[in-house]
C-alpha cells in the first residue's frame, strides 16, 4: 500500500520520528481498507458499479456507444470538465438531452452506483438547481438537467482501472476505480443558485460545507484565527478547472496547531467532499486524510459572519499532503453566497493516476 | 415534473437574481509562479468579464478588425508583461514570453474565455535566503488578481514566507535554498543591468590602475620642473616621490 510505505519512508528520514498510537491505528485502517479486499461487501460495490454500466451501454445503440465511451488513458477527455455551462465549455460523451427516457434512467442509475446516497442527492440537487436557473431565466438555454452528460474511460472491469465522468455546469464528478479500489479526485461541486426552494422545501446543495466551515472558524481562539484568516480577497478557485498537477504552497493555519476537537470539526469539513464517493471509497479517502492531518492546513478569506440559513460569502481552502478543498463564493454580479463553486482534488492521486499505476 | 419546475421557479427564494453563468465586471487574473535556483516561471490566466470584455478587446484587437492577429497576440501579452515586474532580492528580473494561447473572440465575449501567458527570467545566485517580489498592475481599475506559488520541485528550495496585499497585486515571497553560499555570482548575473554596471565600473578601474601612476608621473615631473625653475629647494613629499620615478 502506496500511504504505508510513503510514511514509513518519511518516519526513517526524520530519525527520531515516531508514530502515534492513534496515527499508527488509522494507517493500518486505512492499509486494511485499501488491500485487495476479500469481503464480500466491498466485491459487490464494485461489481454493481460495474453491472450498471454495462446495464447502461447495453442501452445505447453503435453511435451513441462511440460517443460515451474512450479510452482509459485519454487525456484530452479526463480534463474536459469545468464550472461553465456546457454551451460555454463543451463536453464530450453523451449529454441526457441525447438519451431517451429507458437510457436516461440507466445513466443516472449508474451515477448512483457510484455514489453514496448522500453523494447522488447532492448531484440532483445541483442538477435541479440549474433547472431552477434556467427556468427562471425564461428557460435559458445554457442551463438545465439536461446539459449533463455523462461518459466512461476504458472498459468497465472488477479489476482493470476505468472511470465514470459525469458533470455539466458547476458539477464535474470524476470517478477512477480499480479493483475495489475508488478515487473521487479532481472533483468540482459547485451551486447555483445555492439556495432555492423546491417544492416547499429549502434546498443548499453546499449546506454543510459552508455550515460546518464557518463552525470550524468560530471554534478557533483568537490567535488561530488570526493565522487562519488570510489578508487579501480570493476572487475564484485557485486549482480549479485546467489547473491539474498544481500543488501551491499552503497557507493559513496548520492543523497541528489545532487541539483534537478542532482536528475533529476539520475532518468533518473535509468528509462532505470525501463522502459523495461510495462508502467504501470514502471510509478509505478519510482514513488516508485523517493521517495526513496535522500536515492539513485551513485558510479562509473574506467575511466571518453567515446570516443563518445562508451559505458563507467567505472563500477557505483546506490543504493537506492528499486533498485540496476549495470553496470560492463568486461575485458574479450577484450575492456571492447564492453562487459557490468548490474543487476536490487529490494532487497525488488526481484521475486515480496513483491507483492505475500499480 | 412540469409541476415541480413550475413550482420551483415560483419559490425561487432569490428573486431578481441575474442568470449570469459567466465573470461580469471583473477581469481575472491568475498568476502561479515556480522558482527554481537559476530561474522563475510562472502562468497567468486572464478570463476578461463580459461587462468588460469590450474594453480589454480594444487594447488587444488594435485594429478592430474584429480578429486577434499573431502580432495583435504578441504586442498584447508584451504589454500584460511590462505591467508586471519581477524582482528578487531587490534585483529586477528581465521577463521572457515563452508561451500564449488566445480564446475564441466569441469564447472570450461570454467570460469563459481565458487568454494563457508563461513566461520565465533568469535568476542569478544568491545567498541562502532570497525575497521575490512580484507585482501586476495591468488594468488594475477592474482587475481581480490571484497569486500562488507551487511547492517547489527542488527539495533544497524551502518557502518561508508569504505576503499579499489585499488586492493581489503585491506578491512577496520569502524562500531559503539549502546548500548556498554567497558565492560568486553565475553567469546570469551578468546579464543583468547591474552585472553590465558592475562589469563597466570593473574596467574603469583597471584604465585608472593602469593610467594613473604614468599621469601622476608626468605630473609630479612637470611641478618639480616648476618648483626648480622657481627656486624652491625646501623638499616635498611629492618631489621625494617625483625622484624616485626620475631615476
Amino acid at each position: 500500500m502506496n500511504v504505508f510505505n510513503r510514511r514509513g519512508r518519511r518516519g526513517r528520514r526524520g530519525g527520531a520520528e515516531t508514530l502515534s498510537m492513534k496515527t499508527a491505528c488509522g494507517i493500518l485502517t486505512l492499509a486494511l481498507m485499501c488491500l485487495p479486499v476479500n469481503a464480500p461487501m466491498a466485491q459487490t460495490t464494485t461489481s454493481r458499479i460495474v453491472s450498471a454500466a454495462n446495464t447502461f451501454l447495453s442501452t445505447l445503440d453503435q453511435k451513441q456507444r462511440q460517443s460515451v465511451l474512450f479510452a482509459f488513458d485519454d487525456e484530452k477527455q479526463r480534463a474536459r470538465w469545468s464550472n461553465l455551462p456546457t454551451t460555454m465549455a463543451p463536453r464530450a460523451g453523451l449529454s441526457l438531452k441525447e438519451l431517451n427516457p429507458a437510457q436516461r434512467s440507466a445513466a443516472l442509475a449508474l451515477v448512483s452506483s457510484a455514489l453514496s446516497p448522500k453523494g447522488f442527492e447532492k448531484v440532483q440537487q445541483i442538477m435541479e438547481g440549474d433547472e431552477v436557473l434556467k427556468t427562471s431565466g425564461g428557460n435559458n438555454p445554457l442551463f438545465g438537467k439536461d446539459l449533463f452528460y455523462i461518459s466512461i474511460l476504458g472498459t468497465p472491469s472488477g479489476k482493470d482501472p476505468w472511470m465514470l465522468q459525469f458533470g455539466g455546469h458547476h458539477l464535474a464528478v470524476n470517478i477512477t476505480l480499480a479493483g475495489e479500489r475508488g478515487v473521487l479526485t479532481p472533483s468540482l461541486i459547485g451551486a447555483q443558485p445555492a439556495l432555492y426552494s423546491l417544492n416547499g422545501k429549502t434546498v443548499r446543495p453546499l449546506g454543510q460545507e459552508s455550515d460546518k466551515a464557518i463552525a470550524l472558524l468560530n471554534a478557533l481562539d483568537e490567535n488561530q484565527q488570526k493565522q487562519a484568516i488570510l489578508s487579501y480577497r480570493l476572487a475564484d478557485l485557485v486549482l480549479g478547472p485546467g489547473q491539474d498537477g498544481k500543488t501551491i504552497q499552503p497557507e493559513g493555519l496548520k492543523a497541528s496547531v489545532m487541539n483534537e476537537r478542532q482536528r475533529t470539526m476539520l475532518l468533518d469539513v473535509i468528509s462532505e467532499w470525501a463522502s459523495i464517493a461510495r462508502e467504501t471509497a470514502a471510509a478509505a479517502r478519510m482514513a488516508e486524510i485523517k493521517a495526513d492531518i496535522k500536515d492539513t492546513w485551513f485558510a479562509w478569506s473574506g467575511p466571518t459572519t453567515v446570516t443563518p440559513g445562508s451559505n458563507i460569502t467567505a472563500y477557505y481552502r483546506i490543504q493537506g499532503p492528499h486533498l485540496v478543498i476549495e470553496y470560492a463564493p463568486q461575485r458574479l454580479g450577484g450575492d456571492p453566497s447564492l453562487h459557490v463553486h468548490t474543487m476536490y482534488r487529490d494532487p497525488t492521486n488526481d484521475y486515480g493516476r496513483r491507483l492505475a499505476a500499480k | 415534473m412540469k409541476t415541480r419546475l413550475v413550482a420551483a421557479a415560483a419559490m425561487l427564494l432569490m428573486a431578481g437574481t441575474p442568470a449570469s453563468a459567466h465573470r461580469l465586471d471583473e477581469y481575472l487574473q491568475a498568476t502561479t509562479i515556480s522558482v527554481e535556483r537559476d530561474r522563475v516561471q510562472a502562468q497567468v490566466r486572464l478570463t476578461p468579464g463580459v461587462a468588460v470584455f469590450p474594453m480589454v478587446l480594444a487594447n488587444i484587437d488594435t485594429d478592430a478588425d474584429g480578429i486577434i492577429s499573431e502580432a495583435e497576440q504578441r504586442a498584447y501579452a508584451a504589454r500584460v508583461l511590462g505591467d508586471m515586474s519581477l524582482t528578487i532580492d531587490g534585483d529586477r528580473l528581465q521577463l521572457r514570453l515563452v508561451s500564449l494561447k488566445f480564446a475564441k473572440i466569441e469564447e472570450m465575449k461570454e467570460g469563459g474565455g481565458e487568454i494563457q501567458l508563461e513566461f520565465d527570467a533568469d535568476v542569478s545566485s544568491g545567498g541562502p535566503n532570497r525575497r521575490l517580489i512580484f507585482e501586476n498592475h495591468h488594468e488594475n481599475r477592474i482587475a481581480a488578481y490571484l497569486v500562488n506559488c507551487l511547492v517547489p520541485r527542488d527539495p533544497d528550495i524551502r518557502i518561508t514566507a508569504q505576503d499579499r496585499n489585499y488586492q493581489q497585486s503585491f506578491y512577496q515571497l520569502n524562500y531559503v535554498q539549502a546548500g548556498v553560499r554567497s558565492g560568486p555570482r553565475s553567469s546570469a548575473w551578468w546579464s543583468s543591468s547591474r552585472g553590465w554596471l558592475g562589469a563597466a565600473a570593473l574596467l574603469l578601474f583597471a584604465g585608472f590602475a593602469f593610467v594613473l601612476p604614468r599621469l601622476t608621473g608626468r605630473a609630479l615631473r612637470v611641478v618639480c620642473f616648476f618648483r626648480e625653475s622657481k627656486g624652491f629647494t625646501e623638499p616635498v613629499s611629492l618631489s621625494t616621490r617625483t625622484r624616485g620615478l626620475r631615476r
